[in-house]
């Protein structure tokens, strides 16, 4: 649709005009959207019923939202770093909306169908939104927010890797970055049955990278109080849930499209394109609720087992993922064995985790506090009391 | 290991209160954190002082019992009971029977909702999105509507009298409870399934925050705290007031002193409460509430007296000093939440900052009853 | 992984159950008879004038003295509509200090004062908090309208 709209005018930076808007129009309207659906089904959970107060249904929730948000005063603290302090929301959410612009929500429906490095260049914008966490983190000169900014950047880091190295196997299945490509490989099989333990690890590595439950240590509320956005308010702090937002959708969407099928499966790819972009819009927003149910449920964790989780659990599971893969695909085996040996793993890495999750890295409490007292002696002799 | 530093790092001082999410309140603790590590923690308490020791000392015996409920403002019929019992005791009033039943039955329910808040509290503290929180208020709310029902009043009961109590069940009542107790069970049974067996949730609080029992005993904790560590004190037990002699149940022990423990406590304590508050039920007498005697005024001999009781925190004491006249000389409240706020430091010490606030819900505080 | 499907298990389970949410201020869920709200004073239908002599022993029970009470000799016992000798001259309320402890209630010797019972007495919210310092006109306003009535627990025990 866009792709022809755009090409109608034949201008090319109308074109790009279109699509930009089409990309900020939509997901901030998506993103309201959200933001109703998961006070809504986050009540639910709880046995509420959420908000109903504002509209038919609450539905105009999110717009008395935005609209206080809109006439709140622009707060900024006084010692913060006035650039980088305002520059850190258009840095944080810009890259994450960058990544509509690839996804495919039909044949040829999408802001820009059919990049040859469309899953590069999903996986790259993504990971800059990290640097606007930083950014709002350092300039607000407030410690919760360097904290938390500190936090996020260990966290998102960490957890890019096996973002990544998941999605690389479903790559080396079909042989292709280009998205399109990927979604037209599924149309008998969705990527999911051929590689569980690769879409539970896009799954954990996908709740992290968005900061949400159990992995919302960067603006986790009852610690830090909002983290990296602690100081700012009003329109900025919109910005911020915004890029949240949007995060999910297109990692839900994303993920969609590289695991369950994205609008070929189970219809073919022949089907007419309403269709397709309802399949998409269904999966999607099946894998959001699946990410709000989660974020529902559970508590979250330390960060030194939110690290060790991510590097030595995630990460060799990956490993195996894509080993698995390689074998497959170098000597032609069914790809049932796949399945087998993929879902395998996955229980038997749920039963050994299940035993070791708080065995992290940190040292017992003795050697802390021996290592805190050592170094208070050490303090007290090099600064004498005047 | 002793990481030698090339630069020397300073310690991050956060203040973590008086207005903050974990703090429960307005408790404020300073905390120097290295990184993640917490190095020290000061606690900085009295913003909710409001004098309720002095103002006791203007107020005559049946006033004062609205201090009490607003000293500990989760467990209102616990607090109550303490203080009525020590005005008893010194007066040489006996309770009618029915009365004392009365009261254990209220301060077993009202066990119940303060140990929900606690843990719909803590879930939030660790990091549940207002799912603990929900399933808590939940059930707490139908125990507040029961009191209402009894009392007219959702918060502040002030329902005990020295002598008895205000007014008999209303009619309907031991449906109504028999009712809530299933209610609570349920409850019970959600928490157990979102957090229990959660590793997410043993993760956080498994081998966090560990005291031993003579650490314990040391630091003066008592209650789930204590129990927690192992030590088997149970004041309803082993210095029964009221009529806990006739009853029936166990104490939960733990055997860490961890997080985990101290949480697991109020879930097993709870379900003690449903046993008792079943019990109750069951040997209800018949008969007045309150005594058939009782001066218009009440006015205390001269003497002085200490009692305690086990409150959903701990050791509830209140120490009465009467000097003759319809008002205490001097009144002594002794809050465990005071107490057990002092092994805070001990605790925190060595954990992450995420730990620090485990360990202050951990504490189940209410501010009220620390600063009085 | 078992407490972590089991957890999602009970968060789906309470999802499939219904809301405990009272719409609060469409819905006014039946207060129980026992209900204390804010005191008022109540209006003897029979002589047409208030119970209460304005005795001030609720004033000297009040924990945070938030009443103010003033006697004055009834005009009606001398017309001899009423055998009350002494009848309540002004009485005031403060609602803003007032804790809601019944014991004004308990001391009263005429049955003059009761506790609020109904939702007049909860929805109470004022912009300014002298607003909340009721006169006697607003006090037996309630009562004089038959809103509100003095009741006795339902087992006939003694309150006092």
């Amino acid at each position: 649709m866009t792709v022809l709209l755009g090409y109608a005018f034949g201008i090319a930076w109308v074109d790009a005009l279109i699509r930009l808007l089409v990309v900020v129009l939509t997901m901030t309207v998506l993103v309201m959207l959200l933001t109703y659906l998961e006070r809504k089904v986050v009540g639910r959970i709880q046995q509420r019923i959420g908000p109903t107060r504002t509209g038919p249904a609450g539905l105009l929730q999110p717009v008395a939202d935005a609209l206080k948000l809109l006439g709140k005063e622009d707060l900024m603290p006084h010692t913060a770093d006035k650039w980088v302090y305002q520059f850190a929301t258009i840095a944080f959410f810009v890259p994450i909306f960058l990544g509509f612009v690839v996804l495919p929500f039909a044949e040829d429906i999408g802001v820009r169908v059919g990049l040859p490095l469309g899953l590069f260049f999903v996986i790259a914008v993504s990971s800059v939104g990290i640097v606007g966490l930083l950014m709002a983190g350092l300039a607000s000169d407030s410690k919760y927010a360097l904290l938390g900014g500190v936090r996020a950047i260990g966290q998102m880091i960490s957890y890019e890797i096996p973002l990544v190295l998941s999605v690389l196997a479903v790559a080396m299945m079909t042989g292709s970055l280009d998205l399109r490509e990927i979604v037209n490989a599924q149309d008998k099989v969705p990527n999911a049955v051929w590689q569980p333990l690769g879409f539970f690890l896009y799954l954990t590595a996908c709740t992290a990278e968005m900061a949400r439950r159990p992995f919302d240590l960067p603006v986790s509320e009852s610690e830090l109080v909002g983290g990296p956005q602690v100081e700012f308010s009003g329109i900025r702090w919109s910005m911020f849930q915004l890029g949240e937002y949007a995060n999910l959708i297109i990692l839900s969407a994303f993920g969609s499209i590289m695991f369950l099928g994205g609008y070929a499966w189970p219809l073919a790819g022949d089907a007419a394109w309403p269709v397709q972009v309802l399949l998409s819009i269904v999966k999607t927003f099946l894998l959001i609720l699946v990410f709000m149910w989660i974020g529902a449920t559970f508590p979250r964790l330390r960060i030194d087992q939110l690290m060790s989780f991510a590097w030595k659990v995630l990460i060799p599971l990956t490993f195996v993922q894509i080993f698995i893969t390689g074998l497959v695909q170098t000597y032609d085996l069914p790809d049932i064995i796949m399945t087998v040996v993929s879902g395998g793993a996955l229980v038997l890495a749920a039963m050994v985790v299940r035993r070791n999750v708080s065995k992290t890295g940190r040292r017992p409490r003795a050697e802390r506090v021996a290592y805190i007292r050592a170094r208070q002696a050490a303090r007290a002799e090099s600064r004498p009391l005047s | 290991m002793v990481i030698e530093h090339e630069y020397e790092t300073v310690d991050l001082n956060i203040n973590m209160g008086p207005v903050h999410p974990a703090t429960h309140g307005v408790f404020r603790a300073v905390l120097a954190v290295d990184g993640e590590l917490v190095v020290d923690v000061d606690p900085v308490i009295g913003y909710m002082h409001r004098g309720g020791e002095k103002l006791s000392e203007n107020l005559d015996y049946r006033q004062g019992i609205g201090i009490q409920d607003r000293t500990d403002y989760l467990s209102q019929m616990n607090s109550e009971q303490a203080y009525v019992m020590a005005a008893e005791k010194l007066a040489g009033i006996e309770p009618p029977p029915r009365a004392e039943w009365i009261r254990v039955l209220c301060a077993e329910l009202n066990r119940c909702a303060s140990h929900f808040m606690f843990l719909g509290a803590y879930g939030q503290d660790i990091g549940t999105f207002g799912t603990a929180f929900s399933y808590a208020m939940r059930e707490r709310e139908r125990v507040m509507d029961l009191f209402e029902e009894l009392t007219g009043e959702r918060m502040m009961y002030s329902y005990f009298r020295v002598g008895g109590v205000a007014w008999d069940l209303p009619a309907g009542f031991e449906r109504k409870v028999k009712t809530l107790l299933r209610h609570v069970l349920q409850g019970v049974n959600d928490f157990e399934g979102l957090l229990s067996q959660n590793e997410v949730f043993l993760a956080r609080t498994r081998d966090i925050g560990v005291l031993t029992g003579e650490q314990a005993l040391d630091y003066g904790l008592t209650g789930p705290m204590l129990r927690a560590s192992g030590v088997d004190w149970d004041l309803r037990r082993d210095e029964p007031y009221s009529v806990y002699p006739q009853l029936k149940f166990t104490v939960p022990l733990g055997q860490n002193g961890d997080c985990w423990d101290r949480y697991n406590m109020r879930i097993q304590e709870i379900k003690e409460s449903v046993k008792l508050v079943e019990q109750c039920l069951e040997m209800l007498p018949a008969g007045p509430i309150m005594p058939d005697k009782m001066p218009r005024m009440l006015r205390l001999p001269v003497g002085e007296i200490y009692v305690r009781t086990e409150n959903p925190r701990g050791e509830y004491g209140i120490y009465l000093v009467s000097k003759g006249g319809n008002k205490p000389y001097r009144l002594k409240m002794r809050s465990p939440c005071f107490c057990n706020l002092s092994a805070l430091r001990e605790m925190c010490i060595g954990e992450y900052l995420s730990d620090a606030v485990a360990i202050i819900g951990a504490l189940d505080l209410v501010m009220g009853e620390v600063d009085r | 992984m078992i407490g972590v499907i089991k957890a999602m298990g009970t968060t789906f389970k309470t999802a499939l159950r219904r809301p405990v949410t009272v719409q609060y201020p469409e819905i006014h869920l039946p207060l129980p008879e026992r209900e204390r709200a804010f005191p008022l004073l109540l209006w003897d239908h029979d002589v047409d004038e208030p119970f209460c002599t304005g005795c001030q022993a609720c004033e000297r029970a009040c924990p945070v003295e938030c009443m103010t009470v003033t006697m004055r000799d009834n005009p009606k016992q001398k017309e001899g509509t009423s055998k009350r000798r002494k009848i309540v001259d002004t009485f005031w309320i403060d609602y803003g200090r007032c804790m809601r402890c019944n014991i004004c209630v308990e001391v009263c010797n005429f049955d003059a004062i009761a506790m609020n019972n109904t939702w007049s007495g909860i929805e109470r919210s004022a912009y300014d908090r002298r607003d909340l310092v009721m006169d006697m006109d607003e006090l037996m306003s309630k009562s004089m309208a038959g809103q509100v009535t003095r009741w006795t627990p339902d087992d006939g025990s003694d309150e006092k």
